[in-house]
């Protein structure tokens, strides 16, 4: 694609405002920085943890890629996209039975409807997203647990097997994210429906004025964010072959710290999926390191919390740039 | 009421303080004199100020004198926003220094510009409007002692909006149950109770109706009676001819005349503003007429407009004149489809409209192009092609795959009909000047077959005098090549010089109906201010 205007998300970051080159300064200095810690980690370079590195991107890619949409969307971020992934990895273990193309199937729209029917409320009705969402959670979380009795749901013999396998030599995870990161900005940037998109997440209204019709394409953007979560949960039911309500847990967070890093606008209407690829795997980075060094959990949260301030504080920056 | 005496102007204690001992004597000889009132309060000197390669104000030097009320004049990004916001201490000079009774001193924050007592009043208010209006006038201040419901207080409240003219707004009603004007005299009232002795006003009027808008002027003729000073900042010239005692004009960064306005016309004005002749700002008449293209029956919006109709034909602007909440702006965006409560008929080229939804009315020929540019017009984090070819994407897609080269080839088509630089294609949409958005909004309207009816709020709002008479070519290029027009204005001068038809409304009803000639600013003015209807 050679014209750039038309493939904005492509384009490299090359600011005209001091500002602008300032951020992108405090960004390589960060990423020069991340590199220092991994090479002076001991163990970092090893197999394990580079493929405890790869699965990690790959849960949370899914997820930011789907978030990506919505955030692009201009409706922030949504808090059920975890529970959303639980959900999904539920069903698929559940619907095993009809085979694993029937389960995948089964798994991928149940996470699309939930999510669709949040994106039609948000579309439609103009509700703010983020309430809808934290509805949503609450609701799915409710409606989950009286069902499975806060049970897991586990395989009959080895039926995900397939999904622990490689293909051309590339952990399964890793190349269900690389692919699902190319179909999403292909759709971004090439289709109608992308296009769209940026507009609708630009500015509403003038959307609406100029005469599209912004709750479709925002009840677009839901489905889409619907399918790359449910593809993380079949993705990660697969890789513990069970489903619970577990499975999900700090996975919008990380998600939404992922498209936030890579430099998706909040305000939406500027970004894209290869950034938000970018995030996932710093942010992946970032955790690795951390259990390297025998960090916890708590101490992950607090990192990622630290991080995702000073990006949200840098993106105000350079709105003011 | 001793009004005078309560409000007199007190020493300025903050000038004092932030004042630098700099001799006035020392500033040069290119000593700007007030061309009108009394001595000099407030001036420039040698004032330059660059954002990076770009000078916004190079050698500005200019005096206001006490009880002056001076114009500021000039298009966009002549300066005029850069030297306000020097003196009101948002920005510093690079050089060159803001004096005060005769004294370089700092501004270095708005804080210590309103300690000075240089004050503006800002174009979004800086009201709260759930607290009481007297609330607002002492929110802040520092004289506001710990308990704060004082008598005198309240006295010295009443007495500043009573200057004003406004002793009919009560103190204790909530700002958000007043009218815009009525909330732009309780701020100047709020500065004044501040010992702001210059008042700087930014487009003032560009939301207010014109009974508001003649209270403004009185308000300000009475902060002049006091003595204190008003610069006022505006694009439109007939309010300067009011209000103003002389007028200085910035281009490009530099000032290029201070004058009394006795005795300058307003051809010479414009000159002074554009640097050349101003040639012809308003376009012919239509040609030729076709047939209805837009026709309009008993169209209502409840307690907005009462049964409006009318025929838009072929190759004809049609104009709907009426003040801020007579109707006339929310008509155009019912024909839009942006409101959902309008009922009545409407027929676009002879086939019956369904109102409520603009991708229905798109679908059918109806484009609409907003007053309100940032809000709904332009996309403006995406690239001018982005937003020219913004409503064509299906044409120029395949299975929902977008065809790069056709839209680009379309955005190219498009920007040279409207006449942006080809070479802007890439650029952001907000890095374009206001008309340059404006014909961005054009260029989107523009379809294959042209039979379509353009819409319009305020084409012209915010923009400034040279790029105005392009946009008015534009909108009679598009009439010729077969489009109805139709545009809501609140812009007299702009209804006589560009309406081939001219309807005007009062309140939300039609008062009259005039083709071009027939009409004149007198005749609207009467039409919609309807002095028989508002003196009841």
């Amino acid at each position: 694609m050679s014209d750039q205007a038309l493939s904005a998300p492509w384009r490299l970051p090359l600011p005209h405002s001091t500002g602008g080159r300032v951020l992108v300064a405090i960004r390589l200095a960060a990423v020069l920085a991340l590199v220092g810690a991994a090479a002076t980690t001991p163990g970092f370079f090893t197999t394990v943890s580079l493929f405890s590195l790869l699965n990690t991107m790959s849960f949370i890619g899914c997820v930011a890629v789907g978030m990506t949409f919505i955030t692009l969307s201009g409706n922030i971020m949504s808090f059920a996209l975890s529970v959303t992934l639980s959900t999904s990895g539920i069903i698929f273990i559940a619907a095993l039975p009809l085979g694993l193309a029937g389960a995948m199937i089964a798994a991928l729209a149940f996470g699309a409807a939930l999510t669709g029917v949040q994106g039609a409320v948000i579309g439609y009705f103009r509700a703010n997203p983020i309430i809808v969402s934290m509805a949503a959670l609450a609701l799915i979380t409710g409606g989950a647990t009286l069902i499975t009795q806060g049970h897991g749901v586990y395989p009959q013999g080895n039926a995900t097997a397939p999904l622990q396998g490689r293909v051309f030599g590339v952990p399964m995870p890793l190349f269900a994210f690389i692919v699902t990161v190319i179909a999403a900005q292909i759709v971004l940037s090439f289709t109608r429906f992308g296009r769209q998109l940026y507009m609708v997440g630009s500015n509403w209204r003038a959307a609406l004025a100029a005469g599209l019709e912004p709750a479709r394409i925002v009840l677009g953007a839901y489905i889409a964010a619907g399918l790359c979560t449910a593809l993380a949960g079949i993705l990660m039911a697969g890789r513990y072959s069970s489903g619970d309500m577990e499975l999900g847990i700090g996975y919008d967070y990380h998600a939404i710290s992922a498209v936030l890093v890579g430099g998706t606008a909040i305000s939406g209407g500027e970004g894209s999926a290869i950034r938000s690829l970018i995030g996932a795997f710093i942010i992946a980075v970032c955790q690795v390191l951390l259990l390297l060094h025998g960090f916890s959990t708590q101490v992950q949260y607090l990192a990622i919390g630290i991080i995702v301030l000073v990006v949200i504080m840098l993106q105000t920056l350079a709105d003011e740039a | 009421m001793d009004v005078k005496v309560v409000l007199q102007a007190e020493p300025v204690a903050g000038a004092a303080k932030a004042a630098a001992p700099i001799a006035a004597d020392k500033m040069g000889d290119s000593e700007p004199k007030p061309v009108a009132g009394g001595a000099a309060i407030v001036g420039v000197r040698q004032l330059c100020k660059s954002f990076g390669p770009i000078a916004a104000l190079k050698d500005v030097s200019l005096d206001i004198g006490a009880g002056e009320i001076r114009g500021i004049c000039g298009e966009n990004g002549a300066g005029k926003s850069t030297l306000v916001k020097i003196l009101t201490g948002v920005y510093r000079p690079d050089q060159g220094a803001v004096v005060v009774d005769g004294v370089a001193v700092s501004v270095a924050t708005p804080r210590q510009a309103q300690e000075l007592g240089i004050a503006i009043v800002a174009q979004e208010l800086s009201l709260c409007p759930d607290l009481s209006v007297e609330d607002n006038i002492w929110l802040g201040s520092l004289k506001v002692p710990f308990l704060h419901k004082q008598p005198q207080l309240r006295k010295r409240a009443a007495d500043a909006l009573a200057l004003l003219g406004a002793s009919h707004i009560a103190l204790d009603v909530p700002v958000a149950s007043l009218s815009m004007g009525e909330r732009q005299l309780v701020e100047i009232a709020r500065l004044l109770t501040r010992d702001a002795r210059v008042l700087i006003l930014d487009e003032p009027t560009a939301t207010l109706t014109d009974v508001e808008i003649e209270r403004i002027f009185a308000a300000l003729l009475a902060v002049k009676r006091e003595g204190r000073s008003v610069l006022y900042i505006t694009h439109r010239l007939a309010e300067v001819y009011t209000i103003c005692d002389s007028v200085s004009v910035l281009r490009n960064g530099e000032l290029v005349a201070t004058r009394p306005l006795n005795g300058l016309d307003r051809t010479a004005l414009i000159e002074l503003m554009l640097g050349r002749p101003s040639g012809e700002m308003y376009p012919e008449e239509a040609r030729a007429r076709g047939a209805p293209a837009l026709v309009v029956d008993g169209l209502s919006l409840p307690g907005i407009v009462d049964d409006f109709t009318m025929t838009a034909r072929r190759g004809e602007i049609v104009c709907i004149a009426g003040q801020v909440g007579s109707g006339a702006a929310e008509i155009i965006t019912a024909l839009a489809g942006l409101v959902h409560d309008a009922s009545g008929r409407v027929a676009v080229n002879g086939r019956q409209l369904k109102l409520g939804s603009p991708a229905r009315a798109a679908r059918r020929g109806i484009m609409f192009v907003s007053g309100d540019r940032a809000a709904e017009g332009v996309f403006r984090r995406l690239s001018v092609l982005q937003n020219l070819v913004a409503t064509r994407l299906r044409e120029h897609s395949l299975f929902g795959f977008l065809r790069g080269g056709a839209l680009r080839a379309a955005a190219s088509q498009l920007a040279k009909r409207v006449g942006i630089d080809r070479r802007r294609l890439r650029a952001r949409a907000d890095e374009l000047s206001g008309g340059n958005q404006q014909k961005l909004a054009f260029g989107r309207c523009i379809e294959r077959q042209a039979n379509g009816v353009l819409l319009m709020n305020e084409p012209t709002r915010g923009i400034d005098v040279g790029a105005r008479a392009e946009i008015y070519r534009l909108m009679r290029s598009f009439c010729e090549e077969g489009y109805a027009l139709l545009m809501a204005s609140s812009d007299l001068e702009e209804i006589v010089g560009v309406g081939d038809v001219v309807i005007t409304l009062y309140r939300g009803r039609q008062v009259g109906h005039y083709r071009r000639g027939e009409v004149t600013m007198h005749r609207i003015v009467a039409d919609i201010t309807h002095p028989a209807d508002a003196a009841r």
